[in-house]
């Protein structure tokens, strides 16, 4: 039985990166100054090269891009934001389809997911499970007249940088709204 | 003329396009995007003491979000046989990026700097095969729902300007443009290998600080997308106000395919 314990222990600390790489199942990204095609389809190639992404599909009329996530792989949203602003365009809104295991939300909104820490902007103090949809709605993942608006809204110390400290360690911290 | 006065009174009043920025005739404040390499092969034609036409094969790279750059070299008949006339440099750095949901505001700084072996005719400095020289200038463009509009203002100083052509003194000029762009088809995306078509309109001129001597053109152009990566531009400009003897660019038709590769240099 301690054998188990032990082994399963070695288990989680191995794949502990996969415990975060499953939380994120799929996202819809709303892009912005897109113009033409070519711009779309840059950007869509763009987001495909992310080792990450399983699949992306744009609507053209929209503007807005489907992408699915590996499911073995840690999803890094940085990543796509980084993508999106070299193709020379901006996110206007993304909403992820998150699997929390049990994520315990604390009375300050915070909660630790893996390796992820996560700011809710509108929860606290419950704890989520299953499938869950929520936006990212940090700088550069929302339009700066939205972002001006949350910040006023939110005054969390971390909202303004996307950084907090966890633990006495400095974080990136992604904050959400559900 | 009155074609193209009608098509944009019709363009205009059915409200049924976007806008476009994929400019013939001038460079948008946008970017390439980063890791992107285009292709163009360019020629033009003038129709002055007989027909005569350059080519300008060209090389695009997007090295970041931020800055991009041209390579051309200049191939024309325009003093006899056909030949090797020069190259030019170009790079184009992103200054302000606004976007919002149907709008956006973009301004670039750009530079270039040319060679050309051709002899001086003319006080109109033409940086793209006609003088050696360099230019410097900003770009605005303003994307407002249906209408993208773009503006550039620059200044380009000759080099290579021969003594003996005494008259041809003033070295300088400052250029301004004016671009507009439509998407015409299609009225429903579908997917990437649906071609577009746009249409342009442009006015283009030049000023010498130093006399005042001013050309303006207006230049339509049509333009079609295939599969989202290939680019096809035809457009001429022809002057409609002021003018500069034996001016290069004066009534000059202008054909293009440009290629590109997206995301090939990460």
């Amino acid at each position: 039985m301690k054998t188990l314990k032990y082994l399963s222990i070695l288990f989680i600390a191995l794949t502990g990166s996969q415990v975060s790489a499953q939380q994120i199942n799929n996202a819809e990204l709303q892009v912005t100054g897109l113009t033409c095609s070519m711009c779309s389809q840059a950007t869509e190639k763009a987001i495909r090269s992310l080792d990450f992404v399983e699949s992306i599909k744009a609507d053209l009329n929209k503007n807005t891009f489907a992408i699915d996530f590996k499911k073995n792989r840690p999803v890094n949203i940085d990543l796509i934001r980084k993508k999106v602003q070299d193709a020379g365009f901006s996110i206007g809104s993304m909403t992820a389809t998150f699997n929390f295991n049990n994520l315990k939300i604390d009375e300050g909104g915070q909660a630790m997911a893996g390796q992820e820490t996560y700011q809710f902007l509108n929860a606290k103090s419950k704890t989520l499970n299953g499938e869950v949809k929520a936006s990212i709605v940090d700088k550069n993942f929302v339009s700066g007249p939205v972002f001006k608006k949350k910040a006023a809204e939110f005054k969390g110390a971390t909202y303004a940088s996307g950084y907090g400290l966890v633990n006495g360690k400095k974080t990136r911290i992604f904050h959400l709204t559900i | 003329m009155k074609g193209f006065g009608l098509l944009t009174a019709l363009v205009l009043l059915t409200g049924a396009v976007k806008s476009q920025e994929l400019y013939v005739f001038t460079e948008p404040a946008s970017n390439m995007p980063s890791g992107s390499v285009g292709a163009r092969l360019t020629n033009e034609g003038f129709f002055g003491n007989g027909w005569s036409s350059r080519t300008m094969p060209e090389v695009m790279i997007g090295f970041n979000k931020n800055l991009m750059g041209h390579g051309q070299a200049f191939l024309s008949d325009m003093d006899g046989k056909y030949r090797f006339e020069g190259g030019s440099l170009y790079a184009k750095y992103r200054i302000l990026s606004v976007d919002g949901l149907k709008t956006h505001s973009r301004a670039a700084l750009f530079g270039r700097w040319s060679r050309s072996n051709r002899p001086t005719y003319t006080e109109d400095i033409n940086l793209e095969g006609d003088n050696s020289g360099w230019q410097g200038g900003i770009i605005f463009t303003q994307l407002l729902h249906k209408l993208a509009l773009s503006g550039t203002l620059s200044y380009t100083k000759a080099t290579n300007r021969q003594p003996e052509m005494a008259t041809l003194q003033p070295d300088q000029m400052i250029g301004y443009t004016l671009s507009s762009g439509y998407l015409l088809l299609p009225f429903v995306y579908k997917d990437y290998k649906q071609p577009n078509f746009n249409l342009y309109f442009e006015v283009l001129g030049k000023t010498n600080p130093a006399n005042g001597h001013s050309y303006l053109d207006l230049a339509p152009a049509v333009q079609v997308v295939l599969n989202s990566r290939t680019r096809i531009d035809l457009g001429y400009r022809f002057e409609v106000a002021g003018g500069m003897n034996r001016r290069y660019t004066k009534n000059m038709y202008l054909a293009r395919v440009e290629f590109n590769f997206f995301n090939v240099l990460h």
